[in-house]
């Protein structure tokens, strides 16, 4: 294999905490004592779009899963190392794990509005789960939130409809929209378009773009292409000896596609493997 | 029992085409094996029909009659009648209402429970401990409600009852104190149809699909808003389902409600008073009855038959249009 | 279309709103995680009710039946206790034999006509076919002293046989039936496609690769689906109390009123005699016992087969 073995820590240009929308230090996810990923160091900074990509089975999805901390839900787990929420640790610091998930918000892989809702009561079902009842104000979440999903004009007059009735590329972007109206800071994606067809993607692509001035983005994809179109930054990982996942580089999008510091790095980018 | 198959019977449902062979072969290379399937299944087809129409038969003389009397009428008087059927029709539905409000109470925590407080390499011992629990002959629980809850209700839990201060409006006040009564038929009831509510509301419950769950924790729900919002609003039609096969169940009880609801037929609301339900009534009058008396309890079973089919046959079709919503989740 | 900031602009949500979002989530959350801890608590609760019937009802079955059972229990005749021997109680020979006897004739009317049926289920589209599943389905969930007045009209009265073991066979059939057609079909339809198609391409007919390699694959549900169904008549007592009589000697003629296990119970339950009370827990012991051997066996073997096929 590559004789180096560079695991940068700091993204080029360097910044300042300030604006670093989640740090992760030396975060590493096991099962049942089997490490999935480990030594994943990085920053990730506001209002840009981070995207974790790597062949199958390299941890991306596992090291997203926790930084909402959605593996508290799987006996066995064990999340070590810091995430650090602006300077909070997310697992031991002074942070419910209800106020994270209203500031770290998730988008899944395939769309999953709630079945028994109808478009509007699905937009808006976060801010009812944290307790908001003000028409006004659910309201206005709605619209902002349909809008910046660019979804609004398309629904606006069938709000009350079952949320099943859309297309899959439609309900996806409801389930951004979803999780838009929480106000977060931060937004998972996880593998968002690739249960959708090739227009659909574009449109949830373009929406990242301009997504992306609202919250920071932060998107495991299996498709570089992808990565390379819409990412600013990029946390490249792949499956070590051991089966467990650990990030081989971390750097600008421009950089890890055309000038990576880890030949690993370059084979992935150039296809090699994957 | 039929819990076990009940899931399986919906999955038959939704399977539709049969299995090639026999009979996709034309008719003239039918062979022996065609004929005797055919045979059997013309066989069963008649049982079938002797099942609703012997009964239905045999109980004619009271519907040609006897019909009102048997539906409104409150004395039950044997050998020559008249024979009314009301408090049996009434001692059904309270008996079968309030088992059914226990076992859907205390049926749906423990199916959330086990969906969601039990490890995984349990769920496999609950599952079978459930199922044991539905396999338990309701003469034993009729034994047991007679022999060690009637006793203990009439010394300890009807007492108390009686204390509470509208008691005599709805527990009826005759300074008596009854063991075996239409309360503890009722207790009685709700423990026998629990399992069947569990099995079915628990596959129901389990069935949701996770991504549902974990998209509403994201979302900053707290776990039991999950379950309340999401869960068991995706859930619903099925746990109708369940909450009516449960009710069939209930209705068709025979024995352990003829050991511990007293065998009285009196039209009571007056619940810690004895009482009856059809099935019962016919298992405890049957031996010792004569003609009409015969047609008028095969004509209570009509009714027992026609209540428990319809129950039923809802139940399967909510089962069935549960699978179906969430095919398209 | 839209000029860019306008929609930036209608796309941004307004301080206030956020303001108030964040508030009004962070004061209610205190309350609301709570609310859901004492739920959660409450649903562990029912869970742990649920198991005290089962608990409470075993334990009494134990401390009851244990000290009645014993030797003569099983191989004695019944006896009337007097005032000079209240405890001489007999035995229960004549019911375990009543019980063995309905359940051989019931299975022997019961099970291949079952199977037939089941099989004939999963193969033909007919609408015979589709009538029979929903009937049987319906039938199966059918109060079974249902069971017990069709074999009462039919067997005692019409055909004049009387209070008979047959009686009480035919009541218990058409109570395991519905089961065993269920069960059969769902086995034959999960043996696997590509093992019909095989037989078929290799030029076998149609009914023989039934007969020789579906049968044999879906054997295991068969009986799985057959022991549930057994497990099931033996415990029922409102099939066996309109028609078999209750007889006092052991007797295996079919014309002969016989007793049974449950039957017995029911009887006995609400005798004076205080011994012939706690005998009853005896046989309600066996009875549950017996049960469970059976309910427990079919699990095991479904799991086994489950096994063998992944």
């Amino acid at each position: 294999m590559s004789e180096t073995q560079a695991t940068t820590s700091q993204p080029a240009p360097s910044r300042d905490p300030g604006q670093s929308a989640m740090q992760l230090k030396n975060v590493a996810v096991a099962f049942n004592g089997r490490v999935a990923v480990r030594d994943a160091t990085f920053d990730v900074a506001k209002n840009r779009v981070t995207s974790l990509i790597g062949p199958s089975g390299s941890g991306k999805t596992t090291l997203l899963r926790a930084l909402n901390r959605l593996h508290d839900l799987t006996p066995g787990a064990k999340v070590s190392g810091q995430i650090l929420l602006e300077g909070t640790d997310i697992y031991r610091g002074d942070l419910t794990v209800t106020e994270l998930r209203t500031r770290v918000g998730m988008v899944f892989q395939r769309p999953n509005p709630f079945p028994t809702m109808s478009i509007y009561e699905n937009v808006v079902s976060g801010l009812r789960f944290n307790g908001i009842k003000k028409k006004s104000i659910l309201d206005e979440a709605a619209e902002t939130s349909l809008r910046s999903a660019a979804l609004w004009e398309s629904v606006e007059s069938r709000l009350k409809v079952a949320a099943s009735n859309l297309s899959g590329g439609e309900q996806q972007r409801l389930c951004i929209a979803r999780a838009l109206a929480m106000d977060p800071e931060i937004l998972l994606m996880d593998e968002p378009t690739s249960a959708l067809d090739p227009i659909a993607t574009l449109r949830i692509e373009e929406l990242m773009t301009t997504l992306k001035e609202r919250v920071t983005i932060i998107i495991v994809t299996h498709n570089m292409q992808q990565a390379a179109r819409i990412s600013d930054d990029c946390a490249f990982l792949l499956m070590g000896e051991d089966r467990a996942g650990e990030l081989i580089e971390f750097d600008t999008t421009e950089k890890i596609f055309n000038n990576p510091n880890d030949s690993r790095t370059l084979d992935y980018t150039l296809g090699r493997f994957g | 029992m039929s819990e076990i198959l009940n899931e399986s019977i919906v999955e038959l449902e939704l399977q539709g085409d049969h299995v090639a062979g026999e009979f996709d072969t034309p008719a003239t290379s039918r062979t022996w094996y065609h004929y005797v399937l055919i045979a059997g299944a013309v066989i069963f087809a008649a049982v079938s029909v002797g099942f609703v129409g012997t009964i239905f038969w045999s109980s004619l003389p009271t519907w040609l009659h006897h019909t009102s009397t048997l539906l409104t009428g409150s004395a039950w008087s044997s050998p020559i009648g008249p024979f009314g059927g009301l408090a049996m029709i009434v001692g059904t539905l309270e008996t079968s209402l309030i088992a059914l409000v226990i076992a859907v109470i205390i049926g749906l925590g423990t199916s959330i429970a086990i969906v969601y407080m039990i490890p995984a390499r349990f769920r496999n011992i609950v599952a079978t401990l459930v199922e044991l629990l539905a396999a338990i002959p309701s003469i034993v629980y009729g034994l047991w409600g007679l022999l060690i809850l009637a006793p203990w209700m009439e010394k300890t839990v009807n007492p108390w009852l009686n204390s509470w201060p509208f008691a005599h409006e709805i527990f009826g006040n005759s300074g008596q104190e009854f063991g075996t009564s239409l309360l503890l038929a009722s207790i009685v009831l709700g423990i026998m149809i629990l399992p069947t509510f569990v099995a079915i509301s628990r596959e129901v419950i389990s069935v949701v699909p996770q991504d549902l769950v974990e998209a509403s924790l994201s979302l900053g729900a707290t776990r039991w808003q999950v379950i309340r919002k999401v869960v068991l609003p995706t859930a619903r039609i099925g746990l109708f389902g369940a909450t009516f096969l449960a009710l069939a169940r209930a209705t068709g009880e025979t024995v352990a409600v003829a050991l511990v609801a007293g065998g009285v037929a009196n039209v009571q609301f007056h619940l810690l008073y004895p009482g009856t339900s059809i099935a019962a009534w016919i298992a405890s009058e049957f031996g010792e009855s004569q003609g009409n008396e015969i047609a008028a309890l095969m004509a209570l079973g009509v009714l027992l038959m026609a209540l428990n089919f319809a129950l039923s046959l809802v139940s399967r079709w909510l089962v069935r249009r549960q699978r179906k919503v969430l095919a398209l989740v | 279309m839209n000029d860019l900031s306008e929609l930036h602009e209608a796309s941004t949500p307004s301080s206030r709103m956020r303001d108030e979002i964040r508030r009004t989530s962070d004061a209610s959350r205190a309350r609301r995680m709570t609310v859901s801890r004492i739920m959660i608590l409450l649903c562990g609760l029912a869970l742990a009710v649920s198991a005290v019937p089962l608990v409470a009802l075993i334990y009494e079955l134990l401390r009851l039946g244990v000290p009645v059972i014993d030797k003569t229990f099983f191989t004695t005749l019944p006896a009337t206790p007097t005032l000079i021997a209240p405890n001489a109680t007999g035995g229960v020979s004549n019911a375990i034999i009543g019980t063995l006897v309905l359940t051989l004739y019931a299975s022997i009317m019961a099970i291949p006509l079952g199977v037939l049926v089941g099989v004939y289920l999963s193969e033909s589209d007919s609408k015979l076919a589709a009538a029979l599943r929903v009937i049987s389905q319906t039938m199966a969930g059918a109060p079974s002293i249902l069971m017990g007045l069709f074999a009462f009209s039919f067997i005692v009265h019409d055909l004049n046989v009387g209070f008979s073991a047959i009686a009480g066979a035919f009541a218990l059939a058409v109570l395991m039936m519905p089961v065993i057609i269920i069960s059969t079909e769902i086995a034959v339809r999960g043996v696997p496609n590509t093992l019909r198609e095989a037989g078929l391409a290799l030029g076998a007919k149609p009914h023989k690769v039934s007969l020789r390699i579906v049968l044999p694959a879906a054997i295991s549900g068969i009986v799985t689906g057959s022991i549930l169904a057994v497990s099931r008549a033996v415990g029922e007592t409102a099939p066996v109390l309109l028609t078999i009589g209750g007889g006092f000697i052991n007797s295996w003629k079919p014309l002969d009123p016989v007793s049974a296990l449950p039957l017995t119970i029911f009887e006995n339950a609400k005798s004076e005699w205080p011994s012939q009370r706690a005998q009853v827990w005896g046989i309600a012991l066996v009875l549950v016992a017996f049960v469970f051997v059976l309910s427990l066996s079919a699990r095991i073997w479904a799991a086994r087969k489950q096994r063998v096929n992944n």
